[in-house]
């Protein structure tokens, strides 16, 4: 391609730069020179020793004014080093600022290339890439944009702090974002600053409470940056201010909450060393000095619960001996809590966290241990009554689990419910189904005789539909209907034989035995079927005299529906089950009956999920026995519904209804529990209850039914608890009594004590850390909980934001040979700071864990630092704050101390005074990288000790130092989550995850990203002088943006040509800034300039090539691509 | 042409590939700022030119290095998701691909192009990539293709009927 003519020819200057020796040292620049002379359009090529110096710049600046040159070249260091400066001296001689160029021959060039030659042939070819390619630019202007006046710092450590104090005080108004609760960062959590032994919350607090008091300063804490948008000048930040439960406008701050909550987990702030609540404030200091309550959502036990039950709330008061209020827990979800403590299935443990460490707790356990002391102890329990009372009626037909729990949520929210019951008692199958061994029938009536003090009326003996009142009525005279029928009609076996005396459904035979009818078994029993009500047949006919009790089952122990630990409890009472065995026919025999049975294997997948039970032909067998029991499933019983006015039923003979209502086909009639499900557990009947009552409530208020209903019901929780650490405690095993009881209808558990339920209660591992208990909101006098606080969103507009988002500390469990988290007495510095505080957990005291005073204490420096398996860096701070600590162990308990350090940095001011100062003390020192500190002792005064294992270099032998107690001077490193800021505010991050300064030098508080400055240590380790110090140098620069007021663009836009525009609107998609329209009436693409950020996408992308880029202009790149080619 | 004939082309063993780059202001350009600031060594053949973002590389771009005598075509970018322009560098992505198409019709030798997720902080990156690239180019040998051009012009022209069609790249 050749280069259009160009009306004048211009006139270029080529400077190029030695940079002392830097560029010289390499490259030939005089041959640079030499070589730039001869291309076309170079009226001047000079040489010098600093271009970027004043007389370097001076001959730039002449040269325009002399009228030699009209376009310059500078081969020197980066454009993005020295680009503005040269600009700057372009234009102050009176020449468009634009018109210049930069051939990048110091980092590019002579600092990347070994040989002499080549570094000045690749010298040449930029600097020719250059020159032709500045003959093209053209004088452009630069664009001005307001600034926005406001600032943003984020993070509210030291370097935050001091950076919104110098910014507000200067008038500016400032956002402080931090994250955590409080305000302090790592600076709140020691005890004396090095070197000057000054204490930190002396000097801290003040500027704490200057930021609180301070009229600029908006504190947001507990608060994070979720996305950054807008540029330099003009960010449009938007803030997730994290729902704390406490209204910061409220809380006094007065603890009284803290003192009745019951969840204690590790502090934070205490490293672990010791415990705060679930409703804390980090420390009492903390500013703002207003409680937060953490908490995770539903823990997994929850979750899992078709009820919600909050069980980690009741387990948690349990633990603390509160059992009056860990009963008002249970009652909120839940109305029938002796009988779920006894016989629910228990999908909670399942979840259970626990047992990623050794076994679930026993959730029901503690629950009907709960309900039984209230009850024995404190008078009972009594469901709580209606707050209004209404005037709508609630028929509810079946007095089971579901209609009551049904009935109950309905009471509570005021409807006057009544329950039709065709039994002459209520319960359903908890009465009719369950034998009494596991549910007591004292402990049902009391749950009944509870619904009906709240008001719920039971009308018994009263069928619905065919025998008694007709449907029909009920919706007349009723507002809504609630079909809980339950299932009670055995499903047929379809053998022969099935109806001979001596074979029993189920169900009617448990109806039987529980209403106390006279039931003749004979000696040996068969029970057909794997249910739970198939192990409780086989249970009872033991009670009822049978000796020989056989359960067949057609598929394996593993498909077996029934719950195991009743399978267990079966087996241990001497029932024998036989798997994959299915009858046949029954037939009468002179002792009783023949049951002929089959053997059968596992075949493919059936539609429920399960292997599907095969015959083996030829496998028939007969054995002998005196009843046979069927349990293989019941359906509802529609018949006696009678006319059933449209209500459509499934292909399993359920009633349908919509699974997320529970409304039926009919309007006003809903159905739930087992006639819908078919037969389930007690806890997914009273959920269903539960569902139906919301719906019910909805319809008769005429509200949409379907509405954000769907986390109703069992769901995975997504609470996440690392169990790492937590030791070993098995479930304590629930007392039973023993088996020669066994053959008797009395309740085979008794049920824990109440040391047995405190301890199994403290197994629990406050998986969501608050247990929702609200006893807080009881104790806040200023009401000031809120547990339906939610996280809200605010977008807030600044001109420039100050990142100060600070360093964790290097985790010494990587370095596995220091024994840390293996060695109780292995202490981490940050430990030992809290330890040595006068506000820590010990009051300031060295303790060691076993609370003795450590008499001999080793402080291993750099680790995490220095070393090649974990952070090649060095922290900085680390040998400053041993020796800090070394002191302060001193002066406390006056150990010996040892010092073990590979060199000891004490660079800066008063520090190798400090030094000094410790060396005069006593304290030793031993140089050489510590090897290992283990406790095998290797005489007897090593014996109970740790030893340290480290070579000393000085004296050139490998030393064995005993010690009490050893502290791990940890390194410094970036936060864990610095990359997913780093990309939250576009700026770039070294390799160890620190924040990239724009330059190590001359930029070191700027990023790349312009508006973005960096103070503390999320740019490298820092101590605090230096932080402070960087935190003004940043609030400086944030300053002059802002007071400045106006920013200048880079002219480096985008611009359409109509002319050659087609209008096929490629690039209007292309542009992530929106800054593309189509123009209607012209059908021609528009760049609106003050959105265009000048990335170039839409001109790489023009089919017509209609879309120029200022400065990056397609012609200006195939002259620098010609130029880089065509010469040397 | 196989490797051998080219070798021959190259001829004395002086010939060293010419390779140009385009790397982004943002990532890969600063990326080797610092492979200089920390006096890395690499291979002198690859010349960069600055662009405000990968997506702004033209395919013509990279078919005028090469119709220019441009052994190979390295262009380098911010990682996926950390473009300043946030998304220009999967622009360059989709470029990229249709590139690779289109060169391979050419019978220019995928290696001869490459595309690199380069950050700011990655200036040993610069360097392996620069090396690994000069070293491959250098075993595929010169792809002299302007001097390519001028031989099938000349064929061309020498083709007795055909001379008004001129091959073009």
């Amino acid at each position: 391609m050749s280069s259009p003519e160009l009306a004048t020819t211009p006139k270029i200057g080529v400077y190029v730069c030695d940079c002392g020796i830097n560029i010289s040292g390499k490259v030939d620049v005089a041959a640079v020179v030499e070589f730039v002379c001869k291309l076309p359009g170079v009226t001047a090529a000079r040489e010098y020793k600093f271009m970027c110096s004043d007389p370097g710049q001076d001959l730039i600046v002449q040269d325009i004014k002399e009228g030699c040159v009209d376009r310059i070249v500078v081969a020197s260091c980066s454009p993005l080093m020295h680009e503005a400066t040269f600009r700057r001296a372009v234009e102050a001689a009176g020449e468009n600022p634009f018109c210049f160029q930069m051939a990048n021959i110091r980092e590019h060039v002579s600092w990347v290339t070994e040989d002499s030659q080549e570094a000045t042939r690749k010298a040449k070819a930029l600097v020719a890439a250059a020159v032709v390619r500045v003959g093209l630019h053209k004088p452009l202007e630069r664009k001005r944009v307001r600034v926005h006046p406001d600032v943003m710092v984020v993070g509210g450590g030291i370097a935050g702090i001091q950076a919104a104090l110098t910014m507000a005080d200067s008038g500016k108004h400032v956002y402080l974002i931090e994250r955590e609760p409080a305000i302090g960062g790592h600076m709140a959590q020691f005890d004396k600053t090095f070197p000057t032994l000054d204490c930190a919350a002396c000097i801290l607090t003040p500027k704490m409470t200057q930021v609180r008091a301070h009229p600029n300063i908006e504190l947001l804490t507990y608060a994070e940056v979720e996305g950054v948008d807008g540029y330099v000048g003009n960010f449009k930040v938007k803030v997730r201010k994290k729902a704390r439960f406490v209204r910061e406008d409220l809380c006094t701050g007065c603890n009284a909450c803290t003192e009745v909550c019951p969840v204690e987990v590790r502090s934070e702030f205490d490293e672990g060393l010791a415990h705060r609540k679930a409703i804390y404030r980090p420390f009492p200091q903390a500013v703002p000095n207003v409680f937060t309550i953490s908490r995770k959502g539903l823990p997994p036990c929850q979750a899992a619960c078709a009820l919600h039950q909050n069980a980690q709330g009741y387990v948690t008061l349990i633990a603390q001996g509160k059992y009056r209020e860990a009963m008002d827990v249970v009652l909120r979800d839940n109305p029938l809590p002796s009988v779920c403590g006894r016989i629910c299935t228990h999908p909670c443990t399942a979840e259970c966290t626990r047992m990623k460490v050794d076994d679930p707790l026993n959730i029901p356990g503690l629950k009907r241990f709960v309900a039984d002391y209230v009850l024995g102890h404190e008078g009972g329990y009594h469901l709580p009554r209606p707050q209004q009372e209404r005037t709508e009626k609630v028929a509810i037909v079946g007095a089971g689990p579901s209609g009551l729990m049904c009935a109950y949520e309905l009471r509570q929210r005021g409807y006057q419910t009544v329950v039709f019951e065709s039994l002459p008692m209520a319960g359903g199958m908890l009465a009719a189904g369950i034998p009494a061994f596991r549910l007591p029938r004292h402990a049902l009536r009391r749950e009944i005789d509870n619904l009906e003090e709240i008001g719920v009326r039971l009308r018994l003996n009263q069928p619905i539909g065919r025998h008694g009142i007709p449907l029909e009525t009920l919706m007349k005279q009723y507002d809504a209907v609630y079909l809980a029928i339950g299932a009670h009609v055995e499903r047929k076996m379809r053998v022969s034989g099935e109806d001979l005396p001596g074979v029993w459904g189920g169900i009617d035979f448990l109806r039987r035995i529980n209403m106390g009818e006279l039931v003749t078994l004979g000696r040996r029993v068969l029970v057909i079927g794997g249910g739970n009500s198939a192990i409780d047949a086989a249970r009872t006919s033991r009670r009822h005299g049978a000796e020989e009790v056989r359960v067949m089952y057609r598929r394996t122990r593993a498909e077996m529906p029934a719950d195991p630990a009743e399978i267990e409890e079966a087996m241990h009472e001497g029932i024998t089950i036989e798997f994959l065995v299915a009858p046949h026919a029954i037939r009468r025999s002179p002792a009783g009956l023949d049951v002929e049975l089959i053997r059968m294997q596992l075949g493919e997948l059936d539609d429920s999920g399960r292997p599907r039970p095969v015959p083996i032909t030829g496998s028939e067998f007969t054995t002998a026995c005196d009843a046979v029991i069927a349990t293989i499933g019941q359906v509802p019983d529609m018949r006696s519904l009678g006319d059933q006015l449209g209500l459509e039923t499934t292909t399993w003979g359920t009633i349908q209804a919509d699974p997320m209502t529970l409304a039926t086909t009919i309007p006003g009639v809903f159905a739930g529990g087992d006639c819908v499900t078919g037969p389930d557990v007690v806890v997914t009947a009273m959920a269903g209850g539960r569902k139906a009552a919301i719906s019910i409530d909805r319809y008769i208020n005429a509200q949409d039914m379907r509405a954000g209903r769907e986390l109703e019901g069992a769901h995975h929780s997504h609470v996440e608890v690392d169990t790492a650490g937590v030791l070993m405690r098995k479930r304590v095993p629930m007392p039973a009594i023993p088996i020669d009881r066994r053959r008797t209808f009395d309740e085979v558990h008794t049920g824990y004590t109440e040391e047995m339920a405190r301890s199994e209660a403290a197994r629990c591992l406050d998986c969501a850390v608050c247990c929702d208990c609200e006893l807080c909101a009881t104790a806040c006098e200023p009401k000031a909980i809120d547990y339906t606080m939610k996280d809200t969103l605010r977008e807030v507009d600044v001109g420039a934001i100050v990142l100060a988002t600070g360093f964790k500390t290097f985790d010494a469990r990587r370095t596995a040979r220091y024994g840390y988290g293996r060695y109780p007495n292995v202490f981490t510095s940050l430990e030992v700071e809290r330890l040595v505080n006068a506000s820590g957990p010990t009051g300031g005291e060295i303790r060691m864990r076993d609370g003795r005073a450590p008499k001999s204490v080793g402080i291993i420096h750099c680790v995490g630092s220095r070393d090649e398996l974990t952070n090649r860096y060095c922290s900085r701070v680390c040998c400053m704050y041993s020796l800090k600590l070394a002191h302060l162990v001193k002066e406390r308990t006056g150990a010996e101390v040892y010092n073990f350090y590979i060199d000891i940095r004490a660079a800066g001011k008063g520090y190798e005074e400090f030094y000094d100062k410790l060396l005069k003390e006593g304290v030793h020192f031993i140089r050489g990288r510590a090897a290992e500190v283990t406790d095998w002792a290797m005489n007897e005064a090593e014996e109970g000790r740790l030893v340290i294992r480290a070579e000393d270099t000085l004296i050139g032998v490998v030393r064995r130092v005993p010690v009490d107690m050893v502290v791990l001077a940890v390194g410094l490193e970036a936060q864990s989550d610095a990359e997913q800021v780093r990309r939250t505010f576009n700026i770039s991050c070294s390799k160890e995850g620190w924040f990239l300064e724009r330059h190590p030098k001359l930029a070191p508080v700027s990023t790349y990203t312009d508006g973005v400055f960096l103070a503390g240590a999320c740019q490298g380790p820092k101590d605090i002088p230096d932080s402070v110090a960087q935190a003004g140098a940043a609030a400086a620069e944030a300053m002059v943006l802002v007071d400045r007021g106006y920013i200048e663009l880079e002219p480096n836009t985008a611009c359409v040509n109509e002319e050659a525009c087609s209008g096929c609107k490629t690039c209007v998609s292309l542009c992530p800034y929106r800054a593309i329209s189509l123009m209607e009436e012209k059908k021609k693409a528009l760049i609106n300039e003050a959105l265009c950020k000048g990335c170039g996408v839409c001109v790489a992308a023009c089919p017509s090539g209609s879309i120029t880029q200022n400065l990056f202009e397609d012609e200006q790149i195939f002259q620098e691509i010609g130029g880089l080619l065509s010469y040397a | 042409m196989n490797t051998e004939e080219r070798t021959k082309i190259a001829g004395n063993g002086d010939w060293q590939p010419r390779i140009v780059a385009f790397f982004c202001n943002w990532c890969t350009y600063t990326a080797a700022d610092l492979a200089g600031v920390s006096r890395m060594k690499y291979a002198p053949n690859v010349r960069i030119i600055r662009v405000m973002c990968s997506g702004r590389v033209d395919p013509q771009f990279v078919l005028d290095a090469f119709a220019r005598g441009a052994d190979g075509v390295l262009i380098g970018g911010c990682h996926p998701g950390d473009c300043h322009y946030i998304e220009g560098n999967y622009k360059a992505l989709r470029r990229e691909r249709m590139l690779r198409r289109m060169l391979r019709e050419m019978g220019i030798e995928g290696a001869r192009f490459r595309l690199e997720w380069i950050s700011a902080s990655e200036g040993e990156k610069v360097k392996s990539v620069m090396n690994d690239m000069v070293e491959k180019v250098r075993g595929l040998g010169p792809l002299r293709l302007p001097e390519r051009r001028r031989e099938w012009d000349r064929e061309m022209a020498e083709e007795p009927g055909e001379k008004e069609v001129i091959a073009h790249v």
